[in-house]
Order: C-alpha cells, then sequence, then structure tokens
C-alpha cells in the first residue's frame, strides 16, 4: 500500500517522526548537504544530490563510548554505556548508500562476534531510502551502476520515498517499514495513478547512466591478489596520494576504528572512533616494525581491502559505487579508474 | 548479549621481574568475579587484552597454561615511549594488590589437536617464549604428557640476564620426559651453558621431521635464519607453525587493523603454519 504526502506538509512527516525517536535527515550546511539529528523540521532539506558524508555514523558514529570512569585510588569505578536502542529514523538515504548497511552487515553480524553497538542501532532504527532525481544525470564521480543498482532501486529500504512533482511518494518494503507508515497519521492512501508513477520511477531509475564497468566480484578479487607484488602498479596509482584518509572517512563501508582512552581531571571513557588503514601509524607496532609504512602499500591496502578481501571473507565487494570518495580526493584519486586498469594487467 | 568489548575486572596478585634489564614483567592476574573465572577456558597461544582506565589497551599472549587453575599470567615488556608504551609502562608501575581490566581468551590457540600423538620441537627466541611457556606448560601437564610423544625445546637469548622464566627452565632441564636446549648469543662469566644463536643451535640438535611439527616463535630476523634449518631436517611447511605480530586493538576481528589478506591475525590467528602464510599476501 503506498502512502504519500504533499511536499508543502512534508515538516508534519518530519515533525511525527521526531515524536518518536531520533531523527537523521539531510541538513545544508557550509561544506554540502550531511545528515544530522534533526532539532528543528525547518532544518531538512530534500534538495540535495547526496551528502557529502556517508550515513553510516547513524550505526557507526565517529566517536562512540564504552565504559564511562573515574580513576580513583586503588581501584576504578568503571560502568558500561548501555546500548543506544531508541527507535531511530533515518531518512534520505540515497539507494547505493542503502546497500552498503548490507555490507556492513556481513562484517558487525555476520562474521563470529557480533558487534553489540551497530547491531543495538540497526535494530532499531527504520531506513527510509530516497530515489535519486531520475530526470537528472548521475555525477560523473558516481559508479553504482557497476554494482547492478539503479537510481531509484528501492530493495535494502524499510520504506522507500520518491519525490514526484508536489508529492512525496512512500512505499513500505519491509514489515518494519509498513508499521511506521501505517502510524503515521499525517500520510494520506495513494490511489493507482502514484502506484503507476512510483513504478515508472523505479524503471526509469535504471535507465540513468553512471559510469560503469563489467567486475566480477570472484575475478577481480583473485586479480588484485595476483598483482599484489606488482609494486610498479601499485606506485603508479596512488604518487599523487597524500594519506590524507578523507577517503575513508566520507566512504559508507569503511569501518576501521581505533580503541582508545580519554581521560580528562581524573574522569573519561574508553572509546572507539575511526580510523584509517590511510594513516602511517595505523600498522606501527610497538616495537617500530611497519608492515605498511609507504603511502603505496597503504592505497593497495585499501583498495585490495575492498576488492578483494572482503569478497574473500564475506563474499561481496564493499564499494557502493556512491563516488564520494573521489569527489573527495584532493588529488583527484579515482579508485573506479584504479580497479578498472587493475583488470585489464 | 554479551558485550566483547567490557573488560572482565582482574586483582594482580604477583608480580616477577623476568630479566636484569627489568623492562619484563610477568603478572600474574586472578577473577575479582568467579563467574568470569569459570568461562574463561583458553588454550596455549591464545591472547587477552590487558587494559588499565584512562591508559588504554594492550594484546598480550597468555603465559600461564590452562593447567594452572585459579590464574593467567601474562609477561609483558615495557615497550619504547618514542612508540606508545602508554599501557605496558602503566602496568610495570603497577604494585601487587591493583585492579586492572582483561578481555579474552582471543584469538585461535597453538592446534592442539594437530600435535597430538606428534613429537614437538618448540623454539623461542628472547621475549616471544611467553605463549610457548603456556604449550610447554600444557604438554609436560602428568595428565597430558601421554597424548604428545618427544618434546625438544630450543630456547634462546641475548644474554643469560635476558633469559625469561628462569626457575622453571632450570626444572625442565632435570626432566627426562623433555629435552632442552638453552643458549645465549654471548654467555658472562656465570655462564656454564650453551653459546650461539638460534638456528646454529638448531642445526646441531638437528630434531628429526618424522612425525614431527616445530613450533618456533621469535625474532623476524631468528626466524628466517631458523626455517632454511628446518626445511634441511625435512619439515614440510605444514609443519612449521608460529605466531604472527600485527598491531591490534579491538582483538575480535571488528576494529579492521590487523589483516593480513582476508585473515585478521586476531581472529583466525595470531597462530598460523608456513603453508598458511604463504597464502597471504607478505603484508606483515
Amino acid at each position: 500500500m503506498l502512502k504519500k504526502i504533499a511536499i508543502d506538509q512534508f515538516s508534519e512527516l518530519v515533525k511525527a517522526l521526531m515524536d518518536r525517536g531520533p531523527l537523521y535527515a539531510p541538513v545544508k550546511g557550509k561544506e554540502g548537504v550531511d545528515f544530522q539529528m534533526i532539532q528543528d523540521p525547518a532544518d531538512v532539506t530534500l534538495d540535495f544530490y547526496n551528502t557529502v558524508l556517508s550515513p553510516k555514523f547513524v550505526f557507526f558514529p565517529q566517536s562512540e563510548d564504552y565504559i564511562r570512569y573515574r580513576i580513583i585510588q586503588g581501584s576504578p569505578e568503571a560502568q558500561p554505556v548501555p546500548l543506544e536502542s531508541r527507535p531511530a529514523v533515518i531518512l534520505g538515504v540515497r539507494p547505493c548508500d542503502v546497500r552498503s548497511f548490507e555490507i556492513m552487515d556481513r562484517h558487525f553480524l555476520g562474521a563470529g562476534v557480533i558487534d553489540p553497538y551497530w547491531k543495538a542501532k540497526r535494530d532499531s532504527t527504520t531506513v527510509i531510502g530516497f530515489a535519486f532525481d531520475v530526470t537528472q544525470p548521475a555525477d560523473p564521480a558516481d559508479f553504482y551502476n557497476t554494482f547492478g543498482y539503479g537510481a531509484a532501486d528501492p530493495e535494502g529500504s524499510d520504506i522507500f520515498m520518491i519525490r514526484t512533482g508536489k508529492d512525496l511518494l512512500f512505499k513500505g518494503m519491509t514489515d518494519r517499514g509498513k508499521k511506521l507508515l501505517d502510524s503515521l497519521g499525517c500520510l494520506q492512501k495513494g490511489d493507482d495513478r502514484d502506484e503507476k508513477t512510483f513504478e515508472e520511477t523505479v524503471e526509469k531509475g535504471k535507465t540513468v547512466r553512471t559510469r560503469s564497468a563489467e567486475i566480477d566480484d570472484r575475478v577481480i578479487a583473485k586479480k588484485l591478489v595476483s598483482i599484489f607484488d606488482n609494486g610498479e602498479f601499485w606506485q603508479k596509482v596512488s604518487m599523487a596520494c597524500i594519506a590524507c584518509g578523507v577517503c575513508t572517512y566520507v566512504c559508507p563501508t569503511c569501518y576501521c576504528f581505533d580503541i582508545s582512552d580519554e581521560t580528562l581531571f581524573r574522569e573519561g571513557s574508553r572509546k572507539r572512533f575511526w580510523d584509517a588503514c590511510m594513516f602511517t601509524d595505523f600498522t606501527l607496532e610497538a616495537s617500530g616494525h611497519n608492515p605498511r609504512p609507504r603511502i603505496f602499500q597503504r592505497y593497495r591496502q585499501k583498495v585490495c581491502h575492498k576488492y578483494t578481501y572482503h569478497v574473500d571473507k564475506y563474499g561481496c565487494i564493499s564499494c557502493v559505487g556512491c563516488g564520494r570518495c573521489i569527489r573527495s580526493c584532493p588529488v583527484n584519486i579515482d579508485i573506479f579508474g584504479i580497479v578498472v586498469e587493475a583488470g585489464k594487467l | 548479549m554479551e558485550n566483547p568489548y567490557i573488560p572482565m575486572p582482574m586483582n594482580v596478585v604477583k608480580i616477577t621481574t623476568e630479566v636484569d634489564t627489568n623492562d619484563i614483567k610477568t603478572f600474574r592476574l586472578t577473577f575479582v568475579n568467579k563467574a568470569d573465572e569459570d568461562k574463561f577456558k583458553y588454550l596455549p597461544g591464545q591472547f587477552g587484552e590487558l587494559s588499565i582506565y584512562g591508559k588504554g589497551e594492550s594484546p598480550i599472549g597468555i603465559a600461564s597454561s590452562p593447567t594452572e587453575p585459579g590464574y593467567v599470567e601474562f609477561t609483558v615488556q615495557r615497550t619504547g615511549i618514542l612508540v606508545g608504551g602508554i599501557v605496558t609502562t602503566a602496568l610495570h608501575d603497577l604494585e601487587e594488590g591493583a585492579q586492572i581490566g582483561l578481555r579474552g581468551p582471543l584469538g585461535n590457540s597453538w592446534p592442539i589437536d594437530f600435535l597430538e600423538g606428534k613429537n614437538v620441537v618448540v623454539v623461542g627466541g628472547g621475549f616471544a617464549f611467553t605463549t610457548l611457556r603456556s604449550l610447554i606448560n600444557y604438554m609436560i601437564h602428568p595428565e597430558n604428557r601421554k597424548r604428545f610423544g618427544d618434546i625438544t625445546v630450543v630456547y634462546g637469548a641475548r644474554t643469560p640476564g635476558l633469559l625469561l622464566y628462569k626457575d622453571e627452565m632450570a626444572a625442565w632441564q632435570k626432566r627426562k620426559d623433555m629435552v632442552m636446549h638453552v643458549t645465549v648469543d654471548k654467555g658472562d662469566a656465570n655462564w656454564k651453558g650453551r653459546e650461539g644463536f638460534v638456528p646454529t643451535v638448531c642445526k646441531e640438535v638437528a630434531p628429526s621431521s618424522k612425525n614431527a611439527v616445530t613450533v618456533i616463535c621469535g625474532p623476524p630476523i631468528m626466524i628466517k635464519f631458523t626455517l632454511p634449518v628446518f626445511f634441511d631436517l625435512g619439515f614440510s611447511k605444514e609443519n612449521i607453525l608460529t605466531s604472527l605480530e600485527m598491531r591490534m586493538k579491538c582483538g575480535i576481528g571488528k576494529c579492521g587493523r590487523c589483516n593480513v589478506g582476508y585473515k585478521y591475525v586476531c581472529k583466525d590467528g595470531p597462530v598460523f603454519s608456513l603453508a598458511q602464510l604463504e597464502e597471504l599476501p607478505r603484508d606483515y
């Protein structure tokens, strides 16, 4: 059952969602549009191509406390921080980014130990996906077609949202999504014409072309590992890299983190925060040995992690072709071009 | 659901300074909570994350053996201030009676099932003897000794003062059911034992590769020169085991730091056979 709301009534929906719990939605800032926890319904914007940062922080914040402690002579006082499990909503996630959540699930939930922090927030958060504007061309950096995603694919979202001329259409894709839609009194029922518009938009989304290449998960995984020792190639493709790590920070599927204690005046917290394999001390051992002291070795690690190791470990490439790392790179390194190039070797 | 990031509180009941340079100490820990103790089941070769609030966590191999109930021991080197060492320095500053945190046991272990019924040659160099000590104590425990064939140990350090576990070593040398070869690069006036590098001693001792596995831990340079000796003796790559070192944080395969290829050393390792290592990219 399709639901809809007139665009000029959108803030009613935002208010209703905020009443339920934390709402994350796109907000215009100085550097571009990014997801934020909404305080004022007027802040939400739907006029954006994609966010600068990925929405991963909703489930995997840049910094997250595990334990808060007080240092007292003798025995320290320490309390685990309760898991965040309020029913949250993230609204406005582009189809390729929705897929990134599934890729991250394989790592945090699918193998070995289950990560309780990721799980608690994933379990309690409803994802409202949002179709790209299918009347406009894709950004030149994007390459999500490579992975078979369209500009308006609803798969993976709990609710999928499409913007038409004057309405927003919502389709419940999962039980959780349908339940949420049913509970929102501000929404109207869609009619047959809306159903048709929705389906047509999904289809039209498949014709929006991003850069694309035939990249088979298993084939590229083998290929990259076979050229692991081709230092000339890796040095050539990473020559401009300044190891700033921004590619990993904006990436929706980079999950590496550091754990550290931060103390101020005898009180503090043990926390995890984003780290990056592009940083020189990422693998620096206490002995002084560093397996990846050079930039090309770290860049090779980044590409191989996404296109080989993730395939070998979890069965899929950990890249969704969102184009963020390319748009944000200060020296215009293009992972898509590099992977295509590697495939030809 | 169990939260794998939250440490168990542990009491530091005994601190032993192991070496004459004072930078390696063994910490004996007991569990504050009985429930934690009951759950803590480990095998030789595994490690734990030791932590001190306000300083952080460090992954350290377990030096005690599961055949020693009631406590867990970790031998810790205080590392340099230029490349970290905050946690190990804080540990070294502790006094008996302090409380610290422990997460674990983590990682795989020396493959006990695989070692069973075989002759085991244990080769260690310097400080990298801690989980080998765990393995030896496990194998020579009266309940376990029959499960293994001949046990040969080659252990070396730069100087006599840098040898770990001296009392235990002396007791092992007296045993009839294992052969010990302790060596130092250079002896001192009181040293009556062997002098020579570990690879040379291995060559002299020449353990048979028949139905045998060797377990090697030590600095990279020692491993580099010891491996050819064992190849010459006929040991296959499947029967040469080692424990890998990589920088770690979470210890449970989540933080993405310690990968070699698609393996996480903290979860899929730290123990690998040479055959397994050769299938991975040389990124360690």
